[in-house]
């Protein structure tokens, strides 16, 4: 057993333990190692200013491969095992690579501040890419705000860049050495202790397991994305922290033509990378489906949560306005848990008693995610929605899942799922009554959302007034039903 | 070859891209520096019935917790009103007001000291909104009026008459380096204050106040901001003389940095305004009288409200001439944090309340909104006089708007607009064109003026000081380009140095998009000051160099390339820097202090008539949106830009300013939505609920461009201030937000214009246009 998380900050090795250990990244650097380049801003995820690289080790477990991530989120002891690299590291001495070359010549930079940040996001795009679009470049930095330029300067900048000429961070800082020594180090499990709190490594699921039952209640730290927020703003400080990150296999995420199967240590990312990469047959109402949810997933907060975050992690977090739920809901996803007295599959449908209120016991840990595909040949249509203040980077005023199975123009079966409109994500039994068995009509889908409307009784939050919600509610069928139902195809612009 | 002109980096850009430049919270810790911050209100108005820190004090770490009693000076102060206590005494006025500084060891121990602190108030009725203070008439300063013509008498013989009441929200700024300040105690009780202030002058002044010092024994020093804004004119006062209290109090380096969530909370921003409004207009569309009676939100203190109002009437006009015209503005007092500077300064929600009404004579009248424009944009030859009497000279805006309406394809968009809105049942567009004339110079006269020191060393390097703070939008590299060329030398070779109080003294804010025209003035004056010195000697020493051929003749004496020559021998060359050693060594001055006040500025402060500006900055946008029927989400297709900016001194960052500037004032109008609790309290203030745009948010199509105009003489190398005028373009994109609800619902809409705005008035709409 270790008590000290080993990482390298630009190529050199650290190794924490104590009180340092629990302070974030961003601290950390800031304060304690004195290299101020990062900086902090909003101290919750939401504005990229604190951004540095996490480097990992990749699936051949040769090479590390280095992702943005907020380090304001992040506390030191989860990055055991890691390689981080912060603006100071991205060039030699003196020396610029060739995105701040490209941010210096087309004033990417006003005021500095946000600019460490775009700097280490936008060299983390290139990292595995030579050029960008600009579509790239836009889904690649919406994780990073800048009050002064008006991005266009910093768009310039990124499609400026040629990455082959790039100093990139794998290749600054080789990979084996620091995976030798990370090897050696992190084989067996860590705990660090300082004062009243605990956090853990294990690097099996026995030892999870072990350390979850015997002293509860032990809070799963995985992404950090909202446990950070929490520490950072309402001063949470639980005693018992465990991450998963040590224990191999857990993230894998598989998809074959029955099955899109998510490992509980699965980020975002990495699901969306996969979904991606998934060949399929692109007619294939699975084949559809999916890009539905990668659609959603490419609004889910930004490039740095979804390096972080997990699936697991958004699911066992409980909000009714987690953005993966409605989809998860109307494709009758099913969780894995796996606890003391083995394992048990539970559907999602049935996971949530109440706001926050989980059938998931002390002891239990959610292993993967299992959503099954629809058969091919089969009739399905599938509309996710979110609708937030700012399409990206935002949280949701309200969700919403529409999926119906139909024969000819029949429904033969509808689910529909609404977020943002109670305590927690609502399936709409009367609604999928109404719709099933009829045949698609405007009138029936504006009858679905009328029905919807009265079916529901929202809250007024910051987000969003009632009315809004109520409003929303009733439109998203017509929605659904102009831009995926209706016989002669609209223009759709959007 | 000149550096004006020429797309030079921003001074600081290396240090930006590799981290190394330095900001207040980036300063080493001192040993024995104590942290600071202060116990602010929960309650917006109330009576401190008692304060008992004897709880906070006995938490170890905690070195001192100071009340107003412990300020050696004056509590009260104020830049145009004295009204603000820096530390409550016997009543809170808004949420966010400091009661009790706490210095200590750690933030674990402020944390732990702020939540012992122990403030009992009685809570009393607050007032939230403008018309709950015109009920109680509870004001800030005194209501203003400008008048010209015989309003009553045109409304008399209108053909039309619209009336209607605009309304806009605040904006928080969003700087991304929150308010910070740190401070050093000196001998005898001096003090260096290092601070994110635009306006180091004033903090200097508000310390030595509340201090009970004299200013001499206060220096404040700014190296850069994290952005600004207008959000550290005034506001970056409160923290810097905190800090400075315990420095002095304690002896002890004393540290403030607010987080965002405190800053966002606890600080003013852009003032919301309620504006009711009269227009006449014939029914070709040109409008004979309008009466504008504006009414802003101040906030719980004066601050610079009066003077915010006072650019907000001067903007009613905006680019249009209109005949008769009566304005008013009146400040509304509040329970609100003090609403402060914030770019645009009042003029932004001017020159929304006109081109919202344009649009809605438009609207009356069948006929396209730019037509309207077009038709009452001031003339050249005539109709060129605005309502406070000012002459609009070298005006370029019909120019604008016809080279923006054809860059654009205004009107065949326009078409297509409406085409495409007859088809499409998912979604709707809008286009409008707007316009921008922004008055440059302070309202207020005095602050016109600047101070600059430029020293040459011997190598032939260069530094300049200037009281020019630098946020982000490039003016020290802009000084530097001014220096360079004034002394004929490379750019790379001016240095522009931190702003301190000991090198500039009694300086203007930064502000009011005037540093570059006031500073870079100063600093050419101080330049040209030693070149005349350089002259005399290089005319000399290159006449005797010349063997009987030349007789010293200063006029003919050439600076350029880093050399210097007589024109009559130009093989002959002297480097500048060998002139330099020369000049030192016959005791010739190498440093000199340089003045600029700006000439030909009138303004009667009561009547509110007179030249307050020293010429305008001028533009014209383009915007297109498109909108979800259902969702009520919007994005902005297309935006194009045609700007006057005189000539640019550098087009790079230039263009940075007016990228910016139009993204921000986006913002305002469209998704940035302060939110506040019954009790006052605001509920967005992070980034997580208050949504700035967002890189996603840019128009898919953005053309940038300005037109080439060489009149602008009266400004230093003939160039224009650029930092604000820009943001009310944005008005092109809340303008098409309107044009496209109109072809639905009646196009009542105010700011900012959200999704759930959008939706709200979409839900609302005629329902035979209900799909």
């Amino acid at each position: 057993m270790r008590n000290q998380a080993l990482l390298f900050i630009n190529g050199k090795e650290h190794r924490v333990a104590g009180a340092e250990a629990f302070d974030t990244l961003s601290n950390y650097l800031r304060y304690t190692l004195g290299q101020t380049g990062t900086k902090i801003v909003c101290e919750e995820g939401d504005c990229g200013a604190c951004t540095v690289l996490v480097g990992r080790p990749d699936s051949s477990g040769k090479e590390l491969t280095y992702r943005a991530v907020n380090s304001c989120i992040q506390i030191v002891g989860q990055l055991d095992g890691t390689s981080v690299v912060t603006v100071e590291g991205l060039a030699p001495p003196r020396e610029l690579n060739a995105v701040q070359q490209a941010m210096v010549s087309c004033h990417g930079a006003q005021c500095g501040y946000c600019t460490p940040g775009f700097v280490v996001a936008m060299s983390a795009l290139f990292e595995t890419r030579d050029r960008l679009s600009e579509q790239e470049v836009r889904d690649g930095l919406t994780g990073n705000l800048c009050r002064c330029t008006g991005y266009e300067p910093i768009i310039k900048a990124a499609l400026a860049v040629d990455g082959s000429r790039m100093m990139r961070a794998r290749d600054l800082y080789p990979s084996a050495p620091m995976l030798e020594t990370i090897g050696a180090h992190c084989r067996d499990s860590l705990t660090i202790e300082h004062g009243e709190r605990t956090l853990s490594a294990p690097v099996t699921m026995e030892q999870a397991i072990g350390i979850r039952s015997e002293r509860a209640p032990v809070i799963i730290l995985q992404g950090g994305t909202d446990l950070g927020v929490q520490a950072n703003k309402r001063g949470l400080r639980p005693p018992l922290l465990m991450s998963l990150n040590g224990i191999k296999g857990l993230d894998e995420v598989r998809i074959d033509a029955e099955m899109l199967s998510v490992g509980g240590t699965a980020t975002l990312a990495a699901l969306e990378t996969a979904i991606r990469l998934h060949a399929g047959s692109v007619f294939s109402p699975a084949h559809g489906h999916l890009a539905e949810l990668a659609n959603i997933l490419g609004i889910f907060g930004s490039p740095q949560i979804r390096n972080a975050g997990t699936l697991a992690g958004n699911i066992a977090n409980g909000s009714p306005i987690a953005d993966t739920l409605p989809f998860l809901f109307v494709m009758e996803a099913r969780l894995e848990l796996t606890g003391r007295s083995g394992t048990r599959v539970v559907p999602i449908n049935a996971f949530y008693r109440g706001y926050k209120q989980l059938d998931l016991e002390p002891d239990e840990i959610i292993t993967r995610i299992l959503v099954p595909l629809p058969p091919s040949g089969s009739e399905e249509t599938l509309g996710l929605y979110k609708v937030s203040r700012r399409k990206d980077l935002d949280i949701s005023s309200f969700t919403a899942a529409i999926r119906l199975q139909t024969t000819a123009r029949t429904i033969t079966a509808a689910s529909v799922a609404l977020g943002g409109v109670g305590p927690v994500v609502l399936r709409m039994p009367s609604v999928e009554a109404l719709l099933k068995g009829q045949t698609i009509t405007q009138d029936l889908f504006e009858r679905a959302g009328q029905l919807a409307r009265r079916e529901i009784n929202p809250i007024s939050d910051v987000r969003g007034s009632r009315d809004f919600r109520l409003q929303l509610a009733e439109n998203i069928f017509r929605k659904f039903y102009y831009e995926r139902l209706e016989p002669r195809r609209e223009m759709r612009e959007a | 070859m000149p550096s004006v002109g020429r797309n030079i980096p921003h001074d600081s850009a290396r240090g930006h891209v590799t981290g190394q430049s330095k900001y207040v919270d980036d300063l080493p810790f001192a040993r024995n520096e104590l942290i600071v911050d202060f116990y602010w209100s929960r309650v917006a108005h109330g009576r401190i019935r008692s304060v008992d820190t004897s709880a906070a004090a006995a938490i170890p770490g905690v070195a001192a917790l100071f009340t107003y009693k412990d300020l050696p000076g004056q509590n009260l102060f104020g830049p145009i009103i004295q009204d603000e206590l820096l530390l409550a005494e016997r009543e809170v006025l808004f949420i966010g007001h400091p009661i009790v500084v706490i210095a200590a060891d750690s933030r674990e121990a402020i944390r732990l000291a702020r939540n012992a602190i122990v403030v009992d108030i009685e809570e009393l009725e607050p007032i939230f909104t403008i018309d709950a203070a015109k009920k109680a008439q509870w004001h800030l300063g005194e209501s203003r009026t400008i008048r010209r013509g015989e309003v009553a008498a045109a409304f008399q013989e209108a053909e039309e008459i619209l009336e209607g009441q605009w309304r806009c929200g605040g904006q928080d700024h969003f700087y991304l380096e929150s308010q910070a300040a740190v401070a050093y105690p000196g001998e005898h009780d001096a003090l260096i204050v290092h601070s994110s202030t635009q306006n180091p002058s004033e903090v200097q002044e508000v310390i030595a106040h509340v201090l009970g010092l004299p200013i001499n024994k206060v220096t404040v020093v700014t190296k850069r901001m994290g952005g600004a804004f207008g959000g550290k004119e005034c506001q970056a006062t409160h923290p810097a003389a905190i800090a400075a209290l315990v420095a002095l109090k304690t002896g002890r380096p004393a540290r403030i940095v607010y987080n965002k969530d405190d800053d966002m909370q606890i600080t003013g921003g852009r003032h919301p305004f309620q504006n009711d409004y009269r227009v006449a207009f014939t029914r070709d569309g040109l409008i004979t009288a309008a009466a504008i009676d504006f009414f802003s939100d101040g906030g719980a203190y004066a601050d610079l409200s009066t003077s915010v109002m006072g650019r907000a009437m001067t903007h009613a006009d905006n680019a249009y001439f209109i005949p008769n015209m009566e304005i008013t503005g009146t400040v509304c007092r509040t329970n609100f944090p003090p609403n402060t500077a914030f770019r645009g300064f009042g003029g932004p929600q001017g020159v929304a309340t006109i081109e919202n009404i344009i649009e809605e004579i438009a609207l009356r009248l069948g006929r396209d909104p730019l037509e309207i424009r077009m038709k009452n944009c001031y003339g050249v030859d005539d109709r060129n006089v605005t309502p406070y009497g000012q002459p609009v000279t070298n005006n370029t805006l019909p120019r604008l708007f016809t080279e923006c309406a054809e860059r654009s394809e205004y009107y065949a968009r326009r078409a297509e607009v409406a085409r495409f809105n007859r088809e499409s049942k998912t979604h709707l567009k809008g286009i409008a064109l707007t316009a921008v004339k922004f008055g440059i110079s302070f309202n207020t006269k005095f602050l016109n003026q600047a101070n600059a020191l430029v020293n040459v060393y011997l190598d032939g390097s260069v530094q300049v000081s200037t009281g020019a703070t630098e946020m982000g939008q490039g003016v020290n590299t802009k000084i530097g380009q001014l220096v360079a060329d004034e002394l004929g030398v490379d750019a790379s070779t001016v240095l522009v140095m931190i702003t301190s109080t000991e090198k500039n003294n009694n300086t203007s804010a930064t502000a009011a998009s005037s540093a570059a025209d006031l500073n870079g003035g100063a600093a050419v004056d101080a330049a040209r000051r030693i070149r005349t010195r350089m002259t005399e000697v290089a005319a000399g020493h290159l006449a005797a160099a010349s063997e009987g051929e030349l007789t010293a003749s200063t006029a003919d004496i050439v600076f350029a390339e880093g050399q210097v020559y007589d024109r009559r021998s130009a093989g002959r060359k002297l480097k500048f820097r060998e002139l330099v050693k020369i000049c030192h060594l016959q005791r010739v001055s190498l440093g000199e202090r340089g003045f600029f006040a700006t000439r030909g500025l009138e303004w009667d402060p009561v009547a509110y008539v007179g030249t307050p500006f020293r010429y305008f900055t001028k533009g014209c946008a383009a915007s297109e949106v498109l909108i979800d029927r259902f969702t009520g989400m919007m994005r902005v297709l297309r935006s194009d830009i045609l700007m006057d900016i005189g000539r640019s001194i550098n087009p790079g960052i230039d263009r940075g300013q007016i990228t910016g500037g139009f993204i921000q004032g986006m913002g305002w109008l469209t998704n940035e939505e302060l939110r506040y609790a019954e009790s006052g309290m605001l509920l967005t203030h992070s980034p997580t609920t208050y949504k700035i745009p967002n890189i996603q948010d840019v128009p898919e199509v953005f053309n940038v461009d300005w037109i080439d105009n060489a009149t602008n003489v009266v400004n230093v190398a003939a160039s224009k201030a650029v930092g604000e005028p820009p943001l009310l373009l944005a008005i092109s994109v809340w303008c098409a937000i309107k044009n496209a609800l109109s072809f639905v619902s009646d196009g009542k809409l105010d700011a900012p214009a959200t999704g759930e705005e959008i939706l709200m008035r979409l839900a609302n709409q005629k329902p035979e246009t209900r799909n």
